[in-house]
């Protein structure tokens, strides 16, 4: 049946055509502008007075040390977890139904990425230090250094690239047909895409292992994330061995959430045709991950309630029924009901739209509580020593902020949505083994690539470490992290590389090879080669809008 | 131990070209006396009059910020008194003088993503103002609280101004600051030392840091753990000492002595 629905001939958009933006795109664009105009004018005020004009103070004498930001960039990052692990398994699992949200869920991941890493750096007391010392000095010993180096190293980039290399063929498509000022932009992406099958039978391979890296790399990055709190032994309520894994599922329930609400908005704003299936099966998504968190939630309140260790028990009380009972009950109570909401209707077997939009809505404001109540009452209750109890309720600057970064993930969303098809136009199905005529100049171009980028990796990670610096404080080589996270950049961008990397075969085995006029130009750079492929390419005619087989 | 497997790993590990980097002037300084500073604070002793809390402010330019009610939990601490509520269930006394307790094992050394702060070996937990980025993890991480944050830039009024000390750099906004143990003291007394062709002695040591030396009880004995004589390393062995909460593996430097606990 979804086969079919999938196949219907509103459900694929006529390729190369940007949807005509309805009002309410306009007044999105608007309060966008305004969020993160307030937003920034609330970080001069922080940056001007200091970070007195947070609600933050220092632990142990009556505050906490982090509040609102860090929450915020735990819970941005979560979103970004969500997006690209949809598009990965929509690949992987070749689940058609998920094809039209797959690019869509990929731009929100980027979008919160930029937003997450904006969250930092309104958190940090020296911002500027901080963008020019973790460069050169930070520490993998620190949960901070995989924040940094992978989550945006290695995770944004990785998202970039999947989002690059997915998105050729249709960029190709709007060399020809998108808005002319925009025409560079589109010959930029293509890089020299040509509708040849053994593009796109490269592209199959590609899309594939693209999918298959990113997907461990992800739960290394987001553990990274739960690590920051749960290694912390001296913090009662923290130290955890489900820190990790809940974050996870929180995230998938968050980022799900917030996709659904993207592609409501969007399908509407826009007119996008996306069929009604993709959001349900999100739905599903959604229920199960709220079911799992709820279960994790009420084993780990369980647990330091029952028996735990009298100052996790302390924790867990002023969580439950203490101070934070309220905002904890809000939490639950969103989170149930996102739960709730997409189960009944799975249990009638009527999903409505609306009805995911309000649950998936829930869930976000729930799971940014929740992510405030899994950072503050740690600090502001959980001290083995008799220290003041803080108290914790962020400023306006901070909700500001807070607005500020989300306006930014709204502008990136919009913004792209204007000038590139936020769903795929019509290919044919990819295969990751479909026949490919031999090309041992790409492999070992790419293998060498892969084994600069595997060397640089081991030489950032381990100078990183220090283990070459003897008694000294620093990394000997100059940004050793950097080292590093270029080298996990550089292993992703194989992907780039392999796809892009022009055909120079003398002689083409296959028949089915129509590129032959371009053999004999030995292309200066792979770029320009590119460039001048994709302009002087003539493109194939559109194939017919849909198959026969779905015609009524 | 830990000098081992480095040399192990740079043997075997080390790209060639690394090992022949120069190593800076490090290897060429003369070796000093390794040290293992510590304290010990005398509960029996203490009087609670809050003479090395405010000594320690006047010496480290610790600032204080008036009244202000929006500055409460954002005026910078090093040593402060804790007063504990009788009824804990941790047996912990009711009355302690706080300091940083450089740690052997500190946490917050751990989390530091730019080794801000990070393990003199001569044992003291420093921290680099110039350094640090404000992320505040090393506060969240201290299990004692002993870490302060500038939440705004220090304002000083022109009186405080004249008596600030000069052999202590003043922190600008945004960023941690903690106890030293009155590092440029032990500096210049080991300066001086070595100038006269001498160590330190313990004499010497014992009341050197500036909350020691205001403590009119002489509560606070500083001096070398490693060293068998000092009066500190005695007091750590005494059979009233005890640490602070010993089980999360710490190692603090810091030792109280109290007859009967709880
Ligand atoms: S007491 Fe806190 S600040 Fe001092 S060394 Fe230990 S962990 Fe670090
Ligand atoms: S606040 Fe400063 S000293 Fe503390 S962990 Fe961050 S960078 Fe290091």
């Amino acid at each position: 049946m979804l086969q079919r629905i999938y196949a219907t001939p509103h459900v694929r958009p006529r390729p190369g055509v940007l949807p005509t933006p309805r009002a309410g795109w306009y007044v999105l664009v608007a309060l966008g502008l305004g969020a993160l105009a307030l937003g920034l004018w609330a970080y001069t005020i922080q940056l001007d007075r200091g970070d007195i004009v947070t609600g933050m103070r220092d632990p142990g004498r009556g505050g906490a040390a982090w509040g609102l930001y860090i929450s915020l960039y735990v819970y941005l990052v979560g979103i970004s977890f969500a997006g690209i692990t949809v598009a990965s398994i929509a690949r992987l699992l070749k689940l058609h139904v998920l094809e039209p949200v797959a690019r869509i869920a990929e731009l929100l991941t980027i979008a919160s990425l930029v937003a997450g890493a904006t969250a930092v750096l309104a958190d940090l007391g020296r911002s500027d230090r901080g963008l020019a010392s973790l460069p050169a000095l930070a520490r993998p010993s620190s949960p901070f250094y995989g924040t940094f180096t992978l989550v945006v190293a290695g995770y944004l980039f990785s998202s970039v690239v999947a989002f690059f290399v997915t998105g050729r063929r249709d960029a190709a498509r709007m060399v020809r047909d998108g808005p002319r000022a925009l025409r560079w932009f589109y010959r930029l992406w293509a890089s020299g895409y040509r509708f040849t099958p053994e593009e796109h039978a490269r592209h199959g391979r590609t899309t594939f292992w693209l999918a298959i890296t990113i997907l461990p790399l992800l739960v290394t990055a987001h553990s990274t994330l739960g690590f920051i709190f749960g290694i912390q032994a001296g913090r009662p309520g923290w130290y955890s061995a489900l820190m990790a894994p809940s974050f996870i599922v929180l995230a998938g329930a968050s980022g799900i959430g917030m996709l659904i609400l993207t592609v409501v908005i969007l399908r509407r704003m826009l007119g996008l045709r996306i069929p009604d299936a993709s959001i349900h099966w999100l739905g599903s998504f959604l229920w199960v991950l709220c079911l799992v968190y709820l279960y994790f939630t009420v084993v780990e309140e369980l647990t330091a309630t029952y028996a735990g260790p009298a100052l996790d028990r302390h924790v867990a009380h002023t969580i439950v029924a203490g101070p934070f009972s309220r905002s904890f009950a809000v939490a639950i109570g969103c989170l149930f009901l996102g739960f709730a909401i997409p189960f009944v209707q799975y249990l009638r077997a009527k999903p409505s739209v609306a009805g995911l939009a309000i649950a998936a809505g829930l869930v976000n404001i729930g799971a940014l509580v929740k992510r405030l109540l899994i950072v503050v009452p740690s600090q502001t209750h959980g001290s083995y020593l008799a220290l003041e109890d803080g108290r914790y309720a962020p400023s306006w600057i901070e909700w500001a902020v807070l607005a500020g970064t989300i306006g930014l993930v709204l502008l990136i969303v919009l913004v792209f949505a204007r000038i590139f098809p936020l769903v795929h136009g019509e290919e044919p199905a990819l295969e990751r083994d479909a026949p490919l005529p031999r090309d041992p100049v790409r492999k070992l171009v790419c293998l060498g690539w892969a084994a600069t980028a595997i060397a640089l990796i081991a030489v950032g990670l381990t100078d990183s470490f220090r283990l070459w610096s003897g008694t000294e404080l620093d990394p000997r080589l100059p940004m050793a992290p950097v080292i590093f996270a270029s080298g996990v950049m550089m292993l992703f961008a194989t992907a780039i590389v392999y796809e892009v990397l022009p055909a120079r075969r003398r002689r083409p085995r296959s028949p089915r090879i129509v590129d032959r006029a371009r053999t004999h130009a030995a292309p200066r750079t792979v770029l320009a080669a590119a460039l001048r492929a994709t302009e002087r390419r003539p493109i194939p005619p559109p194939p017919p809008p849909s198959s026969p087989r779905s015609q009524p | 131990m830990g000098a081992d497997r480095r040399a192990f790993l740079r043997g075997t590990l080390a790209l060639p070209v690394l090992a022949a980097l120069p190593r800076g002037a490090e290897a060429a300084a003369a070796p000093h006396r390794r040290r293992r500073w510590g304290m010990a604070i005398d509960l029996d002793r203490c009087a609670a009059c809050n003479a090395c809390s405010v000594a320690c402010r006047q010496e480290n330019n610790i600032p204080s910020y008036g009244a202000d009610p929006e500055f409460h939990g954002a005026r910078p601490e090093w040593m402060s008194m804790l007063w504990q509520e009788p009824e804990r269930p941790d047996g912990l006394p009711e009355l302690l003088p706080l300091p940083c307790m450089h740690c052997a094992d500190p946490p917050c050394v751990k989390v530091c993503p730019v080794g801000a702060t990070y393990k003199d070996p001569d044992g003291i937990t420093m921290q680099v103002w110039d350094r640090c980025i404000g992320c505040r993890y090393c506060m969240v991480a201290c299990p004692y609280s002993r870490r302060s944050f500038n939440w705004s830039e220090p304002a000083w009024t022109a009186s405080e101004q004249q008596m600030l000390n000069p052999d202590v750099a003043t922190r600008p906004h945004g960023v941690v600051e903690k106890c030293t143990f009155c590092h440029h003291r032990v500096r210049a007394l080991s300066e001086r030392a070595r100038l006269e062709g001498r160590e330190p002695g313990d004499d010497e040591l014992q009341r050197l840091p500036a909350c020691a030396a205001a403590c009119p009880a002489g509560a606070i004995t500083f001096g070398d753990l490693d060293d068998a004589a000092s009066k500190v390393s005695a007091q750590a062995a005494s059979p009233r000492a005890f640490r602070l909460l010993e089980h999360l593996g710490t190692e603090p430097s810091v030792y109280y002595l109290k007859k009967e606990r709880g």
